[in-house]
């Protein structure tokens, strides 16, 4: 647009090149108000390490800083919190995005609210896998650390391995952590089916 | 002498055998005594992501076996060390929590009082040991090696675990440790960038995405190798170039050791037996072209 062009009752604050979208993306969506839940927030901050969500007033340090939002933009920490201030619910716990955190813990390093959004993740990842969302590659995990206590397939050829390279046999033995993860009820949790 | 409970964790015995050799060796050069303890497990580390207190329990059981030996924790990973630790810290600060794993750990014989200290191994080498000790017990010259440090996210964050040791957002007690050898630590635009090690399983591309960034950075620098010290950054770093070259179309060839093997090096340790240089997967000829080299000389 030339300044000849621009109309008369143009605000003469605006910048010319003011994208129409100013997010920069256009994946822009409406909520809409009857399916969110408003209890949502409130379910997330009872728990430990997670209350600091009330906080967050969503500058984005934490996706700034965030590793994985840089390689796929699709995983948004910032995005995320806000869904749960608003009660997406069920966006967000179905979501398979949840489970793309790495782990850094970038984000609650850098917040300046002191929110710890790792571990308000971790509360939405346990609320999902209750629901039956638990990733395929966390189930195999949790089903080998039942076996022998630790969360790989071992085989012979690998004890054979380890005898040839002089290290130290490993006496491999699930059943403690069998009869923990019993008693805290996982075993149960990942043969559960998804919605 | 400074005694540990040698906590493995999973990948390291079943996936990076040069890092508990060169992690064994050169520990026991240094004095530290290590006691394997064929009753630890998994430390819980990804169960927290499932449930919460699976992850906790996990944790509390491996703190309540060292416990009764009367043993602190040495870990080789770092997320080993962050889950242990936290748990650690957790449990000490909340008795009624710890009453409540404790009603738990009864059923497995197990009781967790509160009175256990985890360090990752480059924790043990920089405080127990000490940069000047190393720099004295080294025999074999490194100077000129010039090697970039990955520190892995858990040996630094959440930020209490480093608190008067090191400093997330600024690290440098690997670059000392690098330097104790002789080697020369090259400092790189994302060198706190996270090797996406957790992520792997579930998306593939993302995390060979986010190593290749590191990789392409590290091809802007002159670098011999980098050095690490988690099992899991290694695989990444390590073992995934071949794979990253064919997705997308690079060329990487960048040698990774494990931090004890560089030690290892400067210690005077046989290559193959004692530091398991052979098992890496990007051949480290080069390297040991250079330090033969420096040693003729």
């Amino acid at each position: 647009m030339k300044p000849d062009d621009i109309p008369e009752d143009m605000p003469e604050d605006i910048p010319e090149d003011m994208p129409e979208n100013i997010s920069g993306d256009d994946s822009e969506e409406t909520v809409q108000v009857p399916n969110l839940d408003p209890a949502f927030k409130y379910e997330v901050m009872r728990n430990e390490g997670a209350g600091g969500l009330k906080y967050c007033f969503a500058c984005g340090a934490c996706t700034a800083s965030c590793p994985i939002h840089e390689i796929d933009h699709g995983f948004d920490p910032r995005k995320l919190a806000r869904m749960v201030q608003l009660g997406m619910k069920d966006e967000v716990l179905s979501s398979p995005l949840i489970w793309y955190c790495s782990a850094c813990r970038n984000c609650e390093q850098h917040c300046p609210q002191s929110v710890e959004f790792f571990n308000i993740l971790n509360v939405l990842k346990n609320m999902a896998a209750e629901k039956g969302y638990a990733p395929y590659a966390w189930v195999v995990q949790t089903r080998h650390l039942m076996r022998t206590g630790m969360v790989f397939r071992t085989d012979e050829a690998w004890e054979t391995r380890r005898k040839a390279l002089s290290l130290p046999p490993l006496q491999l033995d699930g059943e403690k952590v069998r009869e923990l993860i019993e008693l805290s009820g996982l075993d149960e949790l990942i043969v559960k089916k998804r919605p | 002498m400074n005694r540990y409970a040698l906590f493995l964790g999973c990948t390291t015995p079943r996936y990076v055998f040069q890092y508990e050799l060169s992690s064994r060796w050169v520990l026991k050069q240094l004095g530290i005594e290590l006691i394997d303890i064929d009753d630890f497990a998994c430390c819980g580390f990804n169960q927290i992501d499932l449930n919460k207190e699976t992850g906790l329990l996990l944790a509390a059981m491996n703190l309540a076996v060292a416990e009764a030996r009367g043993l602190n924790i040495l870990t080789l990973c770092t997320s080993c060390a962050g889950a242990l630790a936290e748990a650690a810290k957790k449990l000490k600060a909340d008795p009624k929590k710890r009453e409540g794993v404790n009603s738990k750990l009864q059923t497995v014989a197990l009781e967790y009082r509160g009175n256990i200290e985890v360090k990752h191994i480059s924790r043990v080498l920089y405080e127990d040991i000490g940069v000047e000790k190393i720099e004295e017990a080294v025999k074999t010259d490194l100077s000129g090696l010039r090697a970039a440090p990955h520190y892995g996210c858990h040996y630094l964050k959440p930020e209490w675990i480093s608190a008067g040791f090191d400093e997330p957002d600024a690290p440098q007690t690997l670059h000392q440790l690098i330097s104790a050898t002789g080697a020369v630590p090259i400092s790189y635009e994302t060198s706190n960038l996270c090797c996406g090690g957790k992520t792997f399983p579930i998306s593939r591309d993302t995390t060979l995405s986010l190593v290749n960034r590191k990789l392409n950075n590290l091809k802007t620098k002159e670098i011999d190798c980098m050095v690490l010290q988690c099992p899991t950054c290694y695989l990444m770093y390590g073992e995934m170039q071949k794979q990253i070259n064919k997705r997308f179309g690079e060329e990487h060839e960048v040698p990774v050791l494990l931090y004890p093997q560089l030690l290892g090096l400067a210690l005077g340790g046989n290559p193959q037996t004692d530091l398991g240089l052979d098992l890496n997967a990007i051949p480290l000829d080069g390297i040991m072209a250079r330090i033969a080299k420096s040693d003729q000389d």
